[in-house]
């Protein structure tokens, strides 16, 4: 087993050694010191730019580093935020509800995935055809969830809502500590941070480089003694798993949730932060996601009709110019451009 | 005569209406560097595929080690001990070397002891390979990719090594190098299937020639018995 920190600090992500993880301490100070330059409001809307980044995570593992790409990582968030509203909703007024019903979300994600991805990795289905099958798996869920309007579409007390959507849903508490402002910015932060450097160890990990030989050529990784099946499925999984923390996080910030979380629209946004920072990085991933949040939500709060005209001409943009992702292809530009300092310094000592 | 370590039996395949393999029964005994010659479309290949269940059989049984694998996972074949390259190279060319020769399963390799790990070194060094170089697998000459696809199924320590046309694309002196580690890999012990159709380099290398044509097996002996065979260069020139 590799030591943790040689697994955080391995060549599978942008930036290492002392001087990105001394850069990369000063961003997380600047986000832990937010009280003390933002209000209670603005940190609570930052949040929202954070806690998209585990889902994106997820994608990055799924797409950028095992080749599998899913149209359907809202299918996951949505579930755990419903899961969420409908298991916290029925037991209000007990400080154990919110915990029970983020571990329901969770469970009933993995479960979903498990099963869905049971059927497509251990069937073999050609996996250019995933797309499409968690697409239709995503929109399926919002055709079924927008038409749960009716009064008969309740669990216990909590109403589904159809297009209306599920409101009042519990915000999320340990004890009697409830999260909102500053703690749940705090909350998403922390949590963003954790799946960052785990995803972070697990692809440098061997499994990691598994996922990388599997999304080079997976007849050849089988033919290295690797169940590519099970390993895909895992990912796939982990990734869902993801998803629904997101989701979570989502419905105890905004408290609602309605269908078009899951329908066409919301399952590209994903995949648009994950291609425009670069998918093959899991940093760039979550600078891309962040900063597309970021956007969307300063052109959408200011009233602009255009935030998604603008967003979508952003990916048309990048995908053109950077195929490989904005983010990494500066990191590479970057690299290139102190490869020859380098050499030259070299030689100069030679 | 030395016990196989892999028999065949029977061996069938047919894609739609073309009959590939064709109740094909060989035996591989244990040390053995024996080459599959045979002209294109004669079912080396697809002989290669159905050993390691890439393809779904129509017939017949594969006994490897004493051992049913028949209708075993491709990567639970390769953790018993076989070890395939393919035809058309297939490293993974974005990776680094280092990536290239970290993926294989080491742990395997460990558990077949010494014999396996020294292998594994006389193929770096032999093949000159790095295992610390950065440089990325599609960049490296065609040759040195042939190797490393070579040294990566020898980092999983297999016990039967089958080599798909593992010349194919090199100059006369890297076939040579690669037909004196074969021989000398072969010494310590290890299997090896060799499927080929370079003659000479079947020459250097091969104690037992097994000739397939339409998919069945044609003739079978030593490398001059095969090929003094009136009919056999018949098929070689097309006569057949």
């Amino acid at each position: 087993m590799a030591n943790p920190f040689s697994l955080l600090n391995g060549p599978e992500d942008l930036g290492r050694g002392p001087v990105f993880w001394g850069g990369a301490a000063i961003v997380v100070a600047l986000f832990l010191a937010v009280p003390l330059y933002l209000s209670d409001f603005a940190a609570y809307n930052v949040s929202y730019y954070l806690l998209n980044i585990p889902m994106a995570l997820g994608l990055c593992l799924l797409w950028g580093y095992c080749g599998v790409l899913s149209f359907g990582q809202v299918a996951y968030f949505g579930i755990a935020g419903y899961a969420y509203g409908v298991i916290a909703g029925n037991f209000v007024g007990h400080s154990w509800g919110p915990m029970l019903g983020s571990l329901g979300g969770l469970v009933m994600a993995a479960i979903v995935a498990a099963v869905f991805g049971y059927f497509v990795f251990f069937a073999r289905v050609q996996i250019w055809i995933l797309p499409i099958l968690t697409l239709v798996l995503t929109l399926l869920l919002e055709t079924f969830l927008g038409q749960t309007a009716g009064y008969q579409w309740r669990v216990g007390v909590v109403q589904l809502g159809g297009y209306n959507g599920m409101t009042g849903i519990p915000a999320f508490q340990i004890g009697d500590f409830v999260f909102s402002g500053y703690s749940f910015f705090y909350l998403a932060l922390g949590l963003a941070l954790v799946c960052y450097l785990a995803c972070r160890m697990l692809v440098n990990s061997r499994h990691g480089k598994v996922m990388l030989a599997i999304r080079e050529d997976a007849l050849r990784t089988e033919m290295l003694g690797y169940d590519i099946r099970v390993r895909q499925w895992l990912v796939f999984v982990l990734a869902a798993l993801l998803a629904a923390l997101s989701g979570l996080l989502y419905v105890q910030w905004g408290n609602y949730i309605t269908p078009s979380q899951v329908g066409l629209l919301s399952a590209a946004l994903p995949v648009i932060w994950v291609a425009v920072g670069g998918r093959e990085k899991l940093l760039a991933v979550v600078i891309g996601t962040y900063a597309l949040n970021w956007l969307n939500y300063q052109l959408s709060s200011s009233g602009n009709q255009y935030a998604l005209v603008i967003i979508g001409a952003l990916l048309v943009i990048v995908m053109v110019f950077f195929p490989r992702g904005l983010v990494v292809s500066l990191a590479d530009l970057a690299g290139r451009r102190s490869a020859p300092s380098e050499a030259s310094t070299a030689r100069v000592r030679g | 005569m030395t016990e196989a370590i892999l028999s065949i039996d029977g061996l069938k395949k047919q894609f739609g209406g073309v009959v590939a393999t064709d109740n094909v029964t060989l035996d591989v005994a244990a040390g053995d560097l024996q080459c599959i010659i045979g002209p294109n479309g004669a079912g080396k290949s697809t002989f290669f595929a159905l050993l390691c269940g890439l393809h779904e059989l129509d017939g017949g049984g594969i006994v490897f080690k004493g051992k049913d694998i028949t209708r075993m996972l491709p990567s639970r074949r390769v953790r018993e001990g076989l070890g395939l390259t393919f035809q058309t190279n297939r490293v993974f060319g974005s990776l680094s070397v280092r990536q290239n020769l970290e993926i294989p399963l080491a742990s395997i390799r460990g558990e077949r002891g010494i014999l396996a790990e020294d292998r594994y070194r006389m193929a770096l060094e032999r093949f000159d390979l790095d295992r610390q170089d950065e440089t990325q697998a599609a960049n490296i000459p065609h040759h040195k990719r042939q190797w490393l696809e070579i040294a990566m199924v020898l980092a999983g320590g297999p016990d039967l090594l089958l080599l798909d046309e593992p010349t194919a694309g090199m100059a006369p002196e890297e076939t040579g190098n690669t037909a004196a580690v074969l021989r000398d890999l072969n010494r310590t012990g290890l299997t090896i299937l060799v499927v080929e159709h370079d003659m000479a380099f079947v020459r250097k290398i091969a104690r037992r020639v097994t000739v397939l044509h339409q998919g069945r097996v044609f003739a079978d002996g030593t490398i001059d018995e095969v090929t003094a065979r009136q009919d056999v260069r018949d098929i070689y020139l097309g006569r057949r």
